[in-house]
């Protein structure tokens, strides 16, 4: 797989920062770097990305990176969904976004104690759907 | 053939082609009674370390590697399947243990009704057997599998209390239990495959949540885990990579094998005495309608013409409510925390018949909540838009689910396609799907019932999905059972009436698909026909 050369990583972080800008208290795709080893790493891992993503780049070589973007969701979408999901999903796996969000990944949360009795038998929850009775129609004799 | 399985004899007392949820069990059952099994699976193995949901990268890998549409996925032992005349894509995966690997593990029973279609609501057809007489079945695949549940569900008549306690339900099935009981409608605690605590050899779930993607925790009750280490033990031999591409017969119009393509590109063939087929909803009428023969001119086992038809593959609804307080909605399992079966019972007045299951899952991660974003306006999807709207949503959404039952119809179908062919060059099915009138209705009331729960567990916003197009992970059907051969392709223990030492095990032989996930009643199914054929095996008619 060829190497994605500095231009490309120039031109993804600028179109990244349309997507993801510094706002809301959150900060930039590239501020959390996107567009360095991250970009590899995705692409790596998806190279069916890789087509799409490299023609969406190449589209915003010439133009102001909120118009090229506009253009693509107009005239190719594939391309811009590649953008957009290598820029996300890059963004969503560092540390510190993870942190500003409150997410801390899909994490290993044991039940500390599974034969306790559940709290929505114990609050009586749950006593008042059986208090309902049976809701099935039984097999016809 | 994988380098490791022992050498195969040469002729099999029962091949059973598929590994995953049914022929598990058969080939658990039949080895434990000493009879010879070989089995044919076109996937390989799955090894849990490669799954992702313990890795940063799981959202991004869910998308594609362990996505469940073979036509995203693409590999190499996935067929494709021409969907172009479908309202909804099939999914599976194609490993032993089959699509357990990426299914979510609820694991439901059929209500009493869901037998007696043609009885109680005029419509469809009544299966040959009752609730009453599976129960057995059901209990014992419960211990098989290890099931979490909470006894006492009054959906369905009192039985046995699974082996193990429920799932926590975690703070988004507490919020939708309480908008539940404002309404005054049923809920109960989900009853799942995966371990609260550990069993079989198998771990506790850690609830990462990544249930349909594959557990790395080597929790969740897949049936590479919890039936071929038995069969293999019991000297089963398993052939991975075999893709099979007919099912041969001899003189007699027995079945006495199958031909299949390994790895190597090599066409070998595997003769054998019996042959069960277990390649799901899907694969099991493609295998029939390939398997054409100067005897059997329309295919395999079909005389009634009925193989391939009646596909039924559970429209799915969902309605998503997004919350003012955090929920930890990453949280597992991902299938399903607490469930209602409130409409699922027939009432004509709605203006259509049988009803619909739902549960609760959690929202997932912060990447997948982008996915219903495409198309929309860019400062709509992206820009500081982006922030706010995964501050509103993620971790305070949660999702209840709708499976609607869709009714046994001849015109939804699996047929062979003209054109399109599997890498080994065999001719992939093409499905042809339509929802009905009577789904569409369904959907719609269970939609706007839904909301109204929502709205009682404090939702701050809502929104609908009326119809999800990756939603056909239930393949039922297609080689319907029934005891008027005119009217079905197996009897009831998945016999063919055609070809008497040809037997089908797996959801193809579905009379009507309930609104429940089928994996627990396939499983019931194939048990008691596996231990039929165990009980009658010396009046069974065998090839030579």
């Amino acid at each position: 797989m060829s190497r994605i050369d500095e231009k490309t990583r120039r031109l993804f972080a600028s179109m990244a920062d349309i997507l993801i800008p510094h706002a809301e208290g959150m900060p930039s795709a590239s501020e959390v770097n996107v567009h360095g080893e991250l970009l590899d790493h995705i692409l790596g891992l998806r190279p069916d990305l890789r087509e799409n993503f490299m023609r969406g780049i190449s589209a915003g070589s010439e133009r102001d990176p909120t118009e090229a973007l506009n253009e693509l969701n107009r005239s190719d979408p594939a391309a811009l969904s590649a953008i957009g999901l290598v820029a996300s999903a890059g963004y969503y796996m560092t540390p510190e976004v993870r942190r500003l969000i409150g997410y801390p990944g899909q994490e290993s949360r044991p039940d500390p104690d599974p034969d306790a009795v559940p709290e929505y038998v114990a609050n009586g929850m749950l006593q008042q759907v059986i208090d309902r009775g049976p809701i099935f129609r039984p097999t016809p004799k | 053939m994988s380098s490791k399985a022992p050498r195969p004899p040469e002729v099999a007392e029962f091949l059973i082609i598929g590994a995953g949820a049914s022929g598990s069990i058969a080939a658990k059952h039949l080895s434990d009674r000493g009879f010879g099994v070989v089995c044919l699976e076109q996937g390989g193995r799955v090894d849990n370390s490669e799954f992702w949901g313990d890795k940063p990268e799981w959202e991004l890998m869910s998308q594609k590697r362990w996505h469940p549409n073979p036509n995203v996925r693409d590999l190499e032992q996935d067929y494709p399947v021409d969907t172009s005349d479908s309202d909804v894509n099939p999914l599976m995966y194609n490993a032993v243990g089959g699509s357990t690997i990426l299914y979510a593990a609820h694991w439901q029973r059929f209500m009493p009704s869901d037998f007696r279609v043609k009885t109680l609501d005029g419509v469809a057809d009544d299966w040959p057997f009752t609730y009453e007489d599976l129960e057995p079945f059901y209990d014992q695949m419960d211990v098989e599998m290890g099931v979490s549940a909470l006894n006492g569900d009054p959906a369905y008549p009192a039985g046995k209390a699974a082996p193990l306690p429920p799932l926590p339900i975690g703070k988004i099935g507490m919020k939708a239990a309480e908008g539940m009981n404002k309404l005054g409608w049923h809920w109960w605690p989900a009853p799942n495959a995966i371990p609260s605590k550990p069993y079989g050899g198998r771990n506790q779930c850690v609830r990462r949540g990544t249930c349909l993607t594959g557990c790395p925790e080597r929790a969740k009750a897949s049936f590479d885990h919890t039936h071929w280490p038995d069969a293999l033990k019991n000297g089963a031999v398993l052939i991975t990579g075999a893709r099979v591409s007919e099912i041969t017969v001899d003189e007699k119009g027995l079945a006495n094998g199958a031909r299949y393509i390994d790895r190597t590109g090599r066409e070998r063939h595997q003769k054998a005495k019996a042959v069960i087929v277990c390649a799901n909803g899907v694969g099991t009428p493609r295998l029939l309608l390939l398997s054409k023969s100067e005897r059997f001119p329309n295919g395999l086992a079909n005389s009634s013409g009925l193989v391939g038809k009646n596909l039924m593959m559970h429209p799915y609804a969902a309605v998503t409510g997004y919350f003012d307080e955090p929920l930890e909605s990453w949280l597992g399992p991902a299938g399903q925390t607490i469930q209602s079966m409130e409409f699922y019972e027939t009432d004509k007045s709605r203006g259509f018949v049988r009803g619909a299951k739902w549960q609760v899952m959690p929202s997932g991660g912060p990447l997948g909540m982008r996915a219903a974003y495409g198309g929309k306006p860019l400062e709509e999807a992206w820009g500081a838009n982006l922030h706010r709207n995964t501050r509103k949503v993620f971790g305070r959404a949660f999702e209840w689910g709708i499976i609607a039952e869709d009714l046994p119809d001849e015109t939804n179908r699996v047929v062979l396609d003209p054109n399109l062919k599997d890498s080994d060059g065999i001719p992939a099915p093409k499905i042809i799907y339509k929802n009905s009138e009577n789904t569409k209705k369904m959907i719609d009331f269970h939609l706007e019932r839904a909301r109204e729960a929502m709205s009682a567990a404090g939702a701050i916003d809502i929104s609908l999905t009326p119809l999800m197009r990756d939603c056909g992970w239930h393949l039922m059907g297609t080689c319907r059972m029934g005891n008027d051969p005119k009217r079905s392709v197996v009897d009831q223990y998945g016999r063919s009436h055609d070809v008497p030492n040809l037997y089908i095990y797996d959801g193809s032989v579905f009379v009507t698909s309930s609104g429940f996930k089928p994996t627990g009643t396939i499983a019931a199914v194939a048990l008691r026909s596996v231990k039929h054929l165990i009980e009658s095996k010396q009046l069974q008619e065998v090839a030579a």
